[in-house]
């Protein structure tokens, strides 16, 4: 073959396919010239979705929405012309369309067609954008290399900018959805999961254990609300029909401050609007017993509460710990307050109160612990005044519907360590205790970091596994979960309620727990200084949850990651039904309940002294 | 939270207020203010723009801040948020929303109204009227007009119940 020849050969071939293809897109824009309405809806549709960052399956929807009215076309048309007679009049609306091509002819035909059209259109335009989606992502579209980069960016802005849309109407996000769901915003973006233009959890994904991280600022707070508002409302939805117990939330702000205080002020409003009837915020306004807890825990929670240290220190300990039993577990009962139990550190008390001779090794210990006692009221003296009265009332978790513990971890760590366990302590025995009503249980820690110098968030999340609590943990970031790399995931991995990430400088562990996902990879051949239209394109693995962009997230938008899925969302301000704030019908004011005092059990007599009297006293044997 | 931390600093309420404008604001409060001032200052001002400075300092903290004001003003009033007393264990009655009902619904539908976008709703219901009315006099008899009804009507339905209020 000559190179005249090859030439002309080559020419021919790109003229054939040019020609192939010009004479396909002539009878597609013949095509939709003749199916004018169709392709009207079909143009509506692909360009809102590409304005709005719609997925496909939106127009899907809005297709299947509008069968209504094809149902309602034909049963009108089978009314009016029985039989098949009625399937020809599209074509005789369309026909009679062409022949008055002015506004009210073109109006009068869409109209008549649009049953039709509509749902077909909308659901043409799903098809063609996803095709364009499609082809945009494996690189397939788009005139330039860095084309899939640019949509996507688009897209991400106009997603947002919808679901911001979304989230600022007044009923879209309600505190509570169908089925006792928690509707928590406008849906961005959803991989791996369905989507829905409202993204909810269900009410049972916060009975399970729950992590957030976000740093400072980044909407943790307002997402934290919304959870908790959502799931007492769709809990105490259930125990009303039946399904389940009465909810009792537990909300530790580990952090403390100005904030917290204004933060339990918009919990209790959100609570009271969820129809709450007592939500009390401690230690402000409404005070704990540690004294409640059942003996045994009470003195392990009282030796925990004090550092002990280790090597020399661990005779210490023992010594503590042996002392504490003895005064907590006395035969008497155990203390019912802090002075009561700082008049039991007394050698006296102690030696008195295991006296009688059915406890002859308690009453050695207390003999034997005697000179170290007045150290160890000293200690505990000191540890429980800094820890103020709040845990020396009257009250229990179950007087309230929500607790809000206001926990100074920020100004006073100790203390608020110390004051972390006795709570953490009071909801397990809250959730254990068998004389009570049962409560569906959600203990929520807001940076919890803060505190978690004694007892590790990984600890509380097994303690309430153990105890079916829902416990829901908040860091500021990922070192902020725990001390160590292996506790981090610990915690992190075991979340089965699912993991919020919002805006935070080191998401990569977080989003690796999503995994990843199959991607097509094109790459392009470089023709000179020019992208050519040749090129391959490959099989990659790709983050379902991509750090870059969760580092990116704005103010209260948060990834939720959940067995291998990411959705990405706007989380709504939580904000109660103004109809819930109506004034109430007026009702009978419950009776305020008083509680009695409570009296120090007190150990048996002091024994008279040993004399004459008792052995020739009367009835004695002479 | 009785006072508006806005106001405390003698700035507009508004949320798109920025942190020059917040910090000028306190800084000539403190300036004036200061307790250690020949003319010993006025301690109360000063501590409420103080509190209020920390309030609002942050654009975050400003959109809160705005947010409870907001709330506030929508309840034509401040929401009675006083611990309620306590109640014996025994006395308790079910807490929560009342279930769904529909004649509970229906009869709080014109609150749900009013206390939504009730100004969109009524655009929308005027676009779905006037789409109806054209449909109407365009074809009229013919069984295509009460389908595009139907799709309009369905239309108004789905795409209105966001600008309500949610249920009680």
């Amino acid at each position: 073959m000559s190179v005249w020849t090859w030439l002309k050969f080559t020419a021919c071939l790109w003229l054939i396919r040019r020609a192939v293809r010009l004479a396909w897109w002539l009878l597609l824009a013949a095509a939709a010239v003749a199916a004018w309405p169709l392709t009207l809806v079909t143009a509506a549709g692909y360009t809102a979705a590409w304005l709005r960052g719609w997925p496909p399956v939106r127009l899907y929807r809005a297709a299947a929405w509008a069968l209504p009215m094809t149902v309602a076309w034909l049963t009108a048309l089978d009314a009016s012309m029985p039989g098949w007679l009625a399937a020809r009049t599209p074509g005789r609306a369309w026909a009679v369309g062409w022949d008055h091509l002015d506004a009210a002819g073109l109006a009068r035909a869409f109209a008549s067609l649009a049953p039709v059209a509509v749902p077909a259109g909308l659901a043409l335009a799903g098809l063609v954008w996803a095709w364009r989606n499609y082809a945009i992502t494996a690189g397939l579209g788009g005139i330039t290399a860095s084309a899939p980069i640019t949509f996507d960016a688009r897209q991400w802005k106009r997603q947002v900018r919808t679901a911001q849309g979304l989230t600022d109407a007044p009923g879209a996000v309600p505190l509570t959805g169908r089925g006792g769901s928690i509707p928590v915003g406008g849906t961005i973006r959803a991989i791996g999961r369905r989507w829905h233009p409202v993204f909810t959890l269900p009410h049972t994904a916060c009975a399970r254990h729950m992590v957030i991280v976000g740093a400072t600022g980044s909407g943790k707070t307002n997402l934290m609300i919304r959870l908790w508002a959502g799931w007492f409302t769709a809990a105490a939805r259930q125990a009303r029909a039946g399904h389940g117990h009465r909810p009792l939330l537990i909300v530790l702000d580990c952090k403390g401050g100005r904030d917290a205080r204004v933060k339990a002020e918009r919990t209790r409003r959100l609570l009271y609007g969820a129809g709450a009837r007592r939500v009390a915020i401690w230690p402000d306004e409404a005070q704990l017993s540690l004294w409640n807890l059942p003996p045994r825990e009470l003195a392990v929670l009282l030796y925990q509460m004090i550092d002990t240290g280790t090597g020399a220190a661990a005779y210490y300990a023992d010594v503590l710990q042996a002392v504490l039993t003895l005064a907590v577990m006395a035969p008497c009962g155990p203390p019912l307050s802090t002075a009561a139990f700082l008049d039991r550190l007394d050698a006296k008390w102690l030696q008195h109160a295991w006296a009688g001779g059915r406890h002859p090794g308690q009453a050695e210990r207390a003999r034997a612990a005697a000179r170290h006692l007045p150290d160890i009221q000293l200690r505990y003296a000191t540890l429980l005044d800094r820890l103020g009265p709040a845990l020396d009332g009257l009250g229990a978790l179950a007087d309230a519907d929500a607790w809000y513990c206001i926990l100074e971890g920020t100004r006073e760590p100790s203390v608020a360590e110390a004051q972390a366990m006795a709570l953490t302590e009071l909801a397990a025995h809250a959730a254990t205790a068998r004389d009570g009503e049962p409560r569906a249980m959600l203990l929520a820690a807001d940076d919890y970091s803060a505190v978690s110098g004694r007892v590790p968030v990984s600890n509380l999340y097994e303690r309430g596994r153990s105890l079916g609590i829902g416990v829901q943990v908040s860091a500021q970031s990922w070192q902020g979960l725990g001390a160590t790399e292996d506790e981090r995931y610990r915690i992190a991995a075991t979340a089965d309620g699912g993991l919020f990430v919002l805006s935070t400088p080191h998401p990569e562990p977080l989003a690796a727990l999503a995994g990843t996902r199959r991607v097509l990879a094109t790459t392009r051949k470089l023709i000179g200084a020019s992208w050519g239209d040749e090129g391959t394109t490959r099989e990659r693995r790709a983050c379902v949850a991509d750090p870059d962009i969760i580092r990116r997230l704005q103010v209260g938008q948060a990834c939720y990651i959940h067995r291998g899925a990411a959705t990405f969302v706007q989380v709504a301000r939580p904000k109660p039904s103004p109809l819930t704030l109506l004034p109430p019908p007026s009702a009978p004011e419950p009776p305020a309940w008083v509680p009695g005092p409570r009296h120090e059990p007190a150990p048996a007599p002091w024994p008279a002294p040993a004399g004459l009297e008792d052995i020739f006293g009367p009835g004695a044997t002479r | 939270m009785s006072t508006s931390p806005f106001a405390a600093l003698g700035l507009p309420e508004r949320p798109d207020l920025d942190d020059e404008q917040v910090r000028a604001a306190w800084r000539a409060i403190a300036a004036a203010t200061h307790p250690d001032r020949p003319d010993g200052g006025d301690l109360a001002r000063y501590t409420a723009a103080s509190a209020a400075y920390a309030e609002l300092r942050t654009g975050w903290g400003r959109s809160e801040a705005y947010a409870d004001l907001a709330a506030r003003a929508a309840l034509d009033g401040e929401p009675d948020t006083a611990p309620l007393p306590a109640i014996p264990a025994e006395a308790h009655p079910p807490s929560g929303a009342p279930p769904w009902h529909p004649l509970a619904a229906a009869w709080q539908l014109p609150a749900r109204i009013r206390r939504g976008r009730p100004r969109r709703l009524l655009l929308r219901a005027v676009i779905a009227a006037i789409l109806s009315l054209a449909v109407l006099r365009l074809i009229p008899g013919t069984p295509a007009a009460p389908a595009d009804i139907t799709g309009l009507v369905t239309w108004f339905a789905l795409t209105g119940r966001k600008d309500l209020a949610p249920r009680a």
